[in-house]
């Protein structure tokens, strides 16, 4: 299971799965997207989207990253199905994103939060994050 | 703690309210600076950082200031129109005036506005707000007097708003957004307070124009990158928090300055979207009705920090108010209410669920113990998924249909997320804040449209 979107009060909690840290952060985007409910025009046009983060910790590396991907989504009016890393520690990425223009989204992402964030390795080596995103 | 937590509510409504909120209450409580209390409001629940619903004063100059104690939604808010006529005389057109209206007003998820503002016009709404749209002719003279802070505050500096926030704003000026905002046609279904009603202008079965909105992606950004900013600035100050997301730092630092400087410019660029939103209902309503006046009664934030001057042990002193969730109501008599309502008291609008009751309010003296503060609306008591589980959008619209309510939206799911099971009563919520003397209710209003942006 890359991720599954869980209940919460007000507004949209995912729990995200990965076997190694990278994993994780591929799913974590994979489940945003679609917690979107994006509308992709017909035309289908491929895009290509660079990204840079640099942030103290990889839970702040996990929220800078998510809230990148955010900002993209909303300014171009675009939604990612695709992630390549081209450098990936605790406290950096570089990457590429494929995706294509969108008609519309089911809702906004006003901001994604900290709250009771843990990127944790369970005890059968694969990883796990929940992260809510205030909507 | 530094100070005790007081929160406003009936039996019920705390039952009702989870443990993590009130927690939250308590960990706003150790905040440096803050001042009397931790305050929350009826309709409380969990938020980040600080519960929705929640109130913090801190003293200046060195008391904190907390993007968390705003929100993501900077100046989310409310305007209430007011037309002259009843309901009777709109309802044969009620259907097509929504449906104009849907069209004028679009959501903006994905599809904005047709027009993509420059990042220099961008920065002039961002310095000017409502007001700068209404020297421009995007509305009239009384839309900036009756606006909580002439709809600009001075304060902003858009320099200090990143182009990521900026660009994300560009073709967003004059669109609703998702979730629980909306543009509602409404009517005023009972007068609950004969004598300020007749001062704010409202009369028994008058139609009027309920509008809930704040700053758009923009403002969302421009949280989002002071809270990054503020998390790697505290240990500079030696600020020890419970919550990581009540991230925050002396409002005289360069830090702080820069937030609130930006904050104003956030809050000016909703009340732009909010001006806009009536231009475009307007034009909508002359197209169907006809010639008729729209007039603004009143709008408010219910997410913003204000630099205020409250009372404090017998002495006036400066206070940076975080509002989040939470409405200011001066009372009869402060200097920063228009003349015309002084008298009695600020007007204060609170939205209530979908399909329920909003309610128009007045500020009294006895909310000085709240620092002039009441609730913004009803409060979430269950999950997007929960409501969906439980009730299907098609039947929200059919229920509120047989009720006589027509509602204009894309997505019948959002409509389901929205649904009144999920929120607190309005009414109790509304009696929590008349019963603790916060404020005096001046009319119950009734959804005749709700539009939730085309």
């Amino acid at each position: 299971m890359r991720y599954k979107i869980l209940n919460h009060q007000a507004d949209l909690k995912i729990k995200f799965f990965g076997k190694n840290k990278n994993d994780l952060f591929q799913n974590a985007m994979a489940g945003m997207q679609t917690a979107l409910r994006p509308k992709l025009e017909t035309k289908r046009k491929k895009i290509v989207r660079k990204i840079r983060i640099q942030s103290p910790d990889p839970e702040s590396l996990l929220v800078d990253f998510l809230s990148e991907v955010n900002y993209l989504n909303e300014a171009n009016n675009e939604a990612y199905k695709g992630l390549k890393f081209n450098k990936f520690s605790d406290t950096e990425l570089e990457a590429e994103l494929l995706g294509e223009k969108v008609e519309s989204f089911g809702f906004v992402i006003k901001g994604v939060t900290y709250h009771n964030l843990e990127i944790r390795q369970k005890k059968n080596g694969k990883w796990e994050a929940t992260v809510i995103f205030d909507i | 703690m530094k100070v005790p937590a007081r929160i406003y509510a009936s039996e019920k409504i705390l039952e009702q309210t989870e443990s993590e909120a009130l927690e939250q209450v308590v960990n706003v409580a150790t905040l440096p600076g803050i001042v009397k209390y931790s305050i929350a409001m009826p309709d409380i629940h969990t938020g980040y950082g600080f519960a929705i619903g929640g109130v913090a004063a801190t003293a200046l100059p060195d008391g904190v200031i907390s993007p968390g104690g705003i929100g993501y939604d900077q100046n989310c808010g409310t305007r209430l129109l007011l037309s002259e006529v009843n309901e009777s005389e709109i309802k044969p057109r009620l259907d097509e005036l929504a449906t104009e209206i849907q069209k004028e007003v679009p959501s903006g998820l994905g599809r904005g506005r047709k027009i993509k503002l420059s990042i220099g016009q961008i920065e002039r709404v961002l310095e000017g707000g409502a007001k700068y749209l209404v020297e421009k002719g995007y509305g009239e003279k009384e839309d900036v007097e009756n606006c909580e802070s002439g709809g600009c505050l001075s304060e902003a500096d858009a320099s200090k708003v990143s182009e990521h926030a900026k660009n994300r704003g560009r073709d967003q000026v004059g669109t609703l957004g998702s979730g629980n905002h909306f543009l509602e046609i409404q009517r005023v279904e009972k007068i609950l307070n004969p004598e300020i009603a007749k001062i704010f202008g409202l009369f028994e079965n008058q139609i009027v124009i309920f509008i809930h909105t704040g700053s758009r992606g923009l403002g969302h950004q421009n949280c989002t990158d002071y809270l990054k900013i503020m998390m790697r600035a505290i240990p500079k100050y030696g600020i020890k928090l419970p919550d990581r997301e009540l991230a925050c730092v002396p409002l005289s630092s360069p830090e702080g300055q820069n937030f609130f400087k930006a904050m104003c410019a956030g809050a000016n660029f909703a009340w732009a979207n909010r001006q806009m939103i009536i231009y475009y209902a307007r034009l909508a309503w002359k197209k169907i009705v006809g010639e008729s006046k729209l007039k603004l009664l009143y709008d408010v934030a219910h997410n913003i920090a204000k630099i205020e001057e409250h009372e404090v042990d017998g002495k006036k002193i400066k206070l940076c108010v975080h509002r989040k969730g939470a409405t200011r109501a001066f009372p009869p008599g402060h200097p920063e209410i228009l003349e015309k309502y002084r008298s009695v008291g600020q007007p204060v609008l609170i939205p209530g669920s979908m399909g329920t009751a909003s309610y128009v309010l007045a500020g009294t003296e006895k909310s000085k113990d709240a620092w002039h503060t009441v609730c913004h609306g009803a409060g979430r008591i269950m999950s997007r998924h929960e409501a969906l589980r439980r009730v299907s959008g098609q039947d929200i619209v059919k229920k509120l249909a047989d009720e006589g309510i027509i509602v204009k939206c894309r997505s019948k799911k959002g409509i389901a997320e929205e649904a009144p099971i999920a929120y607190k009563d309005i009414d109790e919520v509304v009696d929590v804040v008349q019963n603790a003397g916060l404020a005096n209710k001046v009319a119950r209003l009734k959804p005749l449209a709700v539009i939730k942006g085309e």
